[in-house]
């Protein structure tokens, strides 16, 4: 016994209290992404006199805000260790589908309510076959995709619908309170509720557990099927969020409108650092992510170069990133 | 009761037939309350197979189950969690990326309402983790660290200490201290001794002999799906458990040993 007392002594000497340097490498991911922002940012203040205005800090934030909500809402999605592909679809068809509803004369606060009820339903259903039929996420979702865009194109022959300019529904994209476009706001409080119920509610600790080890939540006595099928209602509701803010900021619901929309949102998320095999993701990496991939849009068209530039850049910081993240923070995660 | 005892498990005639093999036949076991019972035997001579049934996982052809002299049937998991029988799958518990505290208290974590909306109360968690780790003897510094961050024994003692927090009459443990260092298993087995100390009856299935010396108070022997001998610990040693599991006189090197070395106690 006294023996053993030794030993556990030698343990605790061994194990010291985790320190700030500890910290920084557990949450690497994140740590290596604000580098990344930062970088970004200070070379395009140098670069260009105008990037650093307000004015243009809050133009970045409007037309960054559908990424930043979807990409939150992605967030939970992916770091259950699925992924949501049908994002840009459902952003297209709640754009068309409002604007057609809008010229029928519905009222505008009906016809958002209409929008969001239709994206979680289109989440509830893909969240369906995910969750309970065991088909892969990607698989359901490029379904989805694919499905939905058609809806779309069906509805409006290809052709852009146009909003009434004097319409209510545009302020939700163009209206500025207090000094801040309505879209940056609308996309603030979705992060604080987001950031909130991933960190702070049960539910976000099982979104969580069912990426590390879905069988131990189950065990746990948690319906972890309703909690997968519930993260795709979120995503689709976000998305349809976001299509009613593109629609009411252009004033037309356009069905090509969020084309390839899925993989800025993806890529944001995984430049956030949330894992794509699930288990680990954070909502500040996610928001840092989004910011990054929207700074260096906004500022190679300042630095008058092509905005052609964008997807290379943002496709190289990607790979940088990840593989930054597993290099030199590999110390804060022990290899099995 | 016939014995005039009331055991806290009695299992009599157990019998279960995989197709052609017979993997358990006619088997029985008693456990008091408070006692470790070292359950031993060859690969497949049945004793993860019975140690199923009791955690009702398997259901059995033939046999009856009584738990502190009430009949019982199992017929899944959810059956024997409710007549208090856990047992402790490391694997199949734990989430490598959540922390400490969460991992104890996945599903029935300590919440608070604000607005009608539940939210995790951390810091009572916390608090309450550190309690039950300090409690049953198990050595972590910090109850915010990932579970990917411990050792295999300190996972090993956080699924123990997640299955001993649901206050079960009966725990199983198969392999336990499988692939674990030295000072790792003493750990693991000073948590069983401090689980059994507080009137839990542990089944401890194990190859590794030397550790039912330690902790055991009495052994069960299985033997091609069939009970072959019972043994108090005090009245045993490594050499004849070894000839009882392999089912004849065997001169094993290993055994000897590992006696010498692993029981000088």
């Amino acid at each position: 016994m006294s023996e053993a007392t030794s030993t556990r002594s030698a343990q605790s000497r061994r194990v010291r209290e985790s320190t700030w340097r500890d910290a920084v490498l557990a949450n690497g991911s994140v740590v290596s992404i604000a580098l990344f922002f930062l970088i970004v940012s200070v070379i395009f203040s140098v670069a260009t006199d105008a990037f650093l205005t307000s004015p243009n800090l809050l133009n970045i934030l409007r037309q960054s805000a559908p990424l930043l909500i979807v990409a939150a809402a992605m967030t939970f999605v992916i770091t259950t260790g699925g992924i949501d592909l049908s994002v840009g679809s459902v952003l297209a068809l709640v754009a068309t589908l409002s604007a057609t509803l809008l010229q029928l004369g519905l009222p505008w606060p009906l016809v958002i309510l209409a929008m969001l009820a239709l994206g979680a339903l289109l989440g509830a259903v893909q969240g369906y076959f995910v969750a309970y039929e065991g088909i892969p996420a990607f698989i359901v979702t490029l379904a989805g995709l694919s499905v939905i865009r058609g809806v779309a194109l069906l509805i409006t022959g290809g052709y852009s619908i146009p909003i009434e300019p004097g319409s209510p529904f545009t302020v939700l994209g163009r209206a500025w309170l207090l000094g801040v476009p309505a879209p940056a706001l609308i996309a603030l409080a979705i992060l604080a509720i987001a950031c909130i119920a991933f960190n702070e509610t049960p539910f976000g600790r099982y979104v969580t557990g069912i990426g590390a080890n879905a069988e131990a939540v189950r065990r746990a006595g948690v319906n972890t099927r309703l909690t997968t099928l519930f993260v795709y209602v979120i995503s689709a509701a976000a998305a349809a969020l976001a299509g009613i803010i593109i629609a009411a900021r252009l004033g037309s619901g356009s069905s090509n409108a969020g084309q390839g929309f899925e993989l800025e949102v993806i890529a944001a998320v995984v430049l956030g650092g949330t894992s794509l095999f699930g288990g680990r993701g954070t909502i500040v990496g996610t928001v840092l992510g989004a910011l990054t991939v929207a700074v260096i849009g906004n500022g190679l068209i300042l630095a008058h170069l092509s905005p052609f530039l964008t997807p290379i850049v943002t496709g190289t910081i990607i790979l940088i990133a990840i593989w930054l993240n597993f290099r030199l923070f590999r110390g804060a995660v022990r290899s099995r | 009761m016939s014995s005039g005892e009331t055991y806290r498990v009695r299992m009599s005639g157990i019998s279960k037939r995989y197709n052609a093999i017979q993997t358990l036949d006619d088997v029985s076991l008693v456990l008091r309350p408070g006692e470790v019972l070292g359950l031993v035997g060859d690969n497949g001579a049945g004793k993860s197979t019975l140690s199923k049934v009791l955690s009702g996982a398997v259901v059995p052809d033939a046999g009856t189950i009584e738990i502190d002299g009430t009949p019982v049937t199992f017929t899944s998991p959810a059956d024997a969690r409710a007549a208090r029988v856990e047992m402790v799958y490391q694997d199949l518990s734990l989430c490598d990326t959540v922390d400490v505290a969460g991992n104890l208290f996945l599903g029935r974590e300590p919440r608070r309402r604000i607005a009608g909306i539940s939210f995790l109360d951390k810091k009572r968690m916390h608090e309450q983790t550190r309690q039950m780790l300090d409690c049953l003897g198990i050595v972590i510094s910090d109850t915010r660290l990932k579970v990917e961050n411990l050792s295999g024994g300190q996972r090993q003692s956080i699924a123990i200490g997640r299955a001993a927090s649901f206050e079960p009459s009966v725990l199983i443990m198969d392999e336990p201290t499988a692939a674990l260092a030295v000072a790792e298993v003493e750990a693991v087995l000073d948590l069983i001794r401090t689980v059994s100390a507080r009137g839990v009856s542990v089944i401890l299935i194990t190859h590794r002999l030397q550790d039912l010396f330690l902790v055991c108070d009495r052994i069960q022997v299985m033997y091609e799906g069939r009970n072959v001998a019972e043994r108090l610990i005090g009245e045993t040693n490594i050499e004849d458990v070894v000839n009882l599991i392999v089912g004849r006189k065997f001169n094993a090197r290993s055994a000897t040993n590992a006696y010498r070395d692993g029981a000088p106690a």
